[in-house]
């Protein structure tokens, strides 16, 4: 071996320019496989479907009021359905796809570290799932406020309110999902069985165990920083507090429940928990990409 | 001569299925070929050296570093691999410069190099079409594109010409080649020896993941010589020749080929075969019209020790 080589080697200072070049490029291949393909089609259509059920109920019923709507889709069917299983959806392939496609040998083979492929794609993931949920939380709030009567600096605020949490959610969904694909091959089944009894039944129930769960921070801190004080016939009633399991005749101040900024910092915490604990497993793991005539 | 790739003790489990076992090879820099049939552990070798595989048992350091894990010393590797598959959805050039970047080429360099590689694969005709529509030798070619685009010093190719034809199987020979002229070291695997053979004559064998023999081709054969040797020979009067040659005693055994005309002679002691023709030719005027032998070629000494 020359010289040459073996300083170029051994070299920290230009190692770390030329992986920090790779890995911005590896980001950027990542959002284009997420933005391609079928899959984007699915994600467009569940999407959609929010907007889709406001426009169908503003046509058919004027009973419902524009906050009302907004409580039901932005803040429950949203929050707890369709940005966890968009998360499913993109997180538990990011690694997984490409070994399946075969196309992991391709990264592996480049100076990148193995803990920085996973955090760089889910870095990836992260802005292509963040992007995608601002834009259909604002194609949402224009299908529930646009030609009701409101003025936009009424819905507005709300608006990047309640998008700015549906990303907080995706973050923390996606960090989730990300580490699950590497602890398990079913993580699409483990996914599902997990949005539906974690963070579908046991968020709903008033005991201690949601506090494992994202939604129940996602909801106080949106409890918190939005009202969901409807008009109904019988007088105005808070739709939250009902439907989340809030009790707020006891504790109105929610004073029994962890104030906004530790709702943030657990979110945040245990993201960053996830992604260190997937980046730390993909540094250590043998992927074992088949070839024709491999075991 | 310095090892490039070397492999100590290095043994390879998928469960209870050997990739590699106890493995002792050190590879010297220029081109070497890996033999062996589909599933002696060419590709587990090949992927433990590009530090994708962890050794079960052993070491593997390739330019002097470990080479598992090592994203460091992957600036300095490259690797075309067996399997067929790609970001289907991209262009030709949309592959091999976004392989460059995640080399951690800039954008400029990366152009330049996907640029000059494409070229040197003999694919810029083609580069902005999409790879899913490119038949079996492009595919082949830019995947062998991406493999040399950051320029590196050690080349892993795995059965490179698998499904080409014979003109994308030239011009990637003689990327090869070229190769091992600029003093890079080159790593080729295949299970087609004639591939090999006209690359390098520095051969490896594997067969179940041992290692069967290393080393020139002549060196293999001459770890072969307790095999015996087959050797053609056209005769017009064949019968009579055989009657002559079965009394020799280097000679195994003769069989009549009756339908081509020929003699297949088995011989322990080749040289002493071929000294004693000429006589047998002058003496009872046998007029042997050929003699040819598969032992000078790869592919006997293969079928010997694959036995």
């Amino acid at each position: 071996m020359n010289d040459a080589i073996s300083s170029a080697v051994s070299s920290p200072r230009s190692f770390g320019a030329t992986a920090f070049r790779g890995l911005v490029a590896l980001y950027l291949l990542t959002i284009r496989q997420h933005l391609h393909g079928r899959r984007w089609l699915v994600i467009g259509l569940l999407f959609l479907l929010p907007a889709a059920l406001a426009l169908m109920v503003r046509f058919t019923s004027s009973r419902i009021p524009p906050e009302g709507l907004e409580f039901m889709l932005a803040m429950m069917l949203m929050p707890q359905l369709l940005l966890p299983l968009v998360a499913l959806l993109y997180a538990s392939g990011m690694i997984q796809d490409e070994l399946e496609d075969q196309t992991f040998t391709y990264l592996l083979v480049r100076p990148l570290p193995r803990w920085a492929i996973y955090l760089a794609k889910l870095a990836a993931t992260i802005t292509t799932t963040a992007a995608l949920t601002v834009v259909f939380t604002a194609i949402t709030f224009g299908a529930i406020y646009l030609g009701a009567g409101i003025v936009a600096g009424d819905w507005m605020p709300r608006l990047v309110k309640t998008a700015a949490l549906h990303v907080l959610a995706m973050t923390a969904y996606c960090c989730l999902f990300g580490l699950v694909s590497l602890l398990t091959k079913r993580a699409q089944i483990v996914g599902v069985v997990y949005i539906a009894v974690i963070e579908g039944l046991l968020a709903n129930l008033p005991f201690g165990i949601r506090l494992i769960t994202v939604i129940y921070y996602i909801r106080l801190i949106a409890y918190r920083t939005l009202s969901y004080v409807v008009a109904t016939p019988r007088g105005p009633e808070d739709m939250a507090a009902e439907a989340w399991q809030l009790n707020i005749i006891d504790d109105p101040q929610l004073l029994l429940h962890p104030s906004p900024s530790t709702c943030l910092l657990m979110l945040l915490g245990a993201s960053v928990a996830c992604a260190c604990l997937g980046a730390r497993i993909c540094s250590q793991r043998e992927f074992h990409v088949k070839t024709p005539d491999s075991p | 001569m310095t090892s490039v790739v070397t492999f100590h003790e290095t043994s390879k489990w998928y469960g209870n299925v050997i990739g590699v076992n106890k493995l002792t090879l050190a590879i010297p820099a220029g081109v070497t070929g890996l033999l062996g049939p589909n599933g002696a552990g060419k590709s587990t070798l090949l992927q433990l050296a590009t530090g994708q595989l962890r050794p079960s048992q052993g070491m593997v350091r390739v330019l002097g570093e470990e080479a598992w894990n090592n994203a460091r010393l992957n600036r300095h590797l490259g690797l075309c691999p067996e399997q067929d598959r790609f970001y289907e959805w991209m262009s030709g050039w949309d592959f091999v410069y976004t392989c460059a970047r995640l080399s951690g080429l800039t954008r400029s360099a990366a152009r330049d190099a996907a640029a000059r590689t494409i070229d040197s694969v003999g694919m810029t005709k083609h580069r902005q079409r999409a790879i899913r529509g490119y038949s079996k030798g492009m595919r082949q070619r830019i995947k062998m594109a991406q493999a040399l685009v950051h320029d590196p010093q050690v080349l892993f190719l795995d059965e490179p010409f698998t499904g080409t034809d014979p003109v994308a199987r030239r011009d990637l020979m003689n990327i090869v080649t070229s190769m091992g002229t600029e003093g890079k070291s080159v790593l080729i695997s295949s299970h087609v020896l004639h591939e090999v053979q006209s690359l390098t004559s520095r051969v490896v064998l594997l067969n179940h993941g041992r290692l069967l023999a290393e080393g020139h081709v002549r060196e293999i054969r001459e770890l072969i010589d307790k095999h015996p040797h087959h050797i053609v020979l056209r005769c017009d009067r064949y019968r009579e020749l055989a009657g002559c040659l079965v009394q020799w005693p280097d000679v195994e055994g003769v069989r009549v080929l009756a339908s081509e005309g020929e003699l297949l002679v088995e011989t322990r002691s080749p040289d002493a075969f071929y000294g004693r023709l000429p006589g047998l030719s002058l003496d009872d005027g046998l007029a042997i019209e050929s003699v040819y032998s598969d032992d000078d070629h790869l592919e006997a000494v293969f079928k010997y020790l694959v036995k």
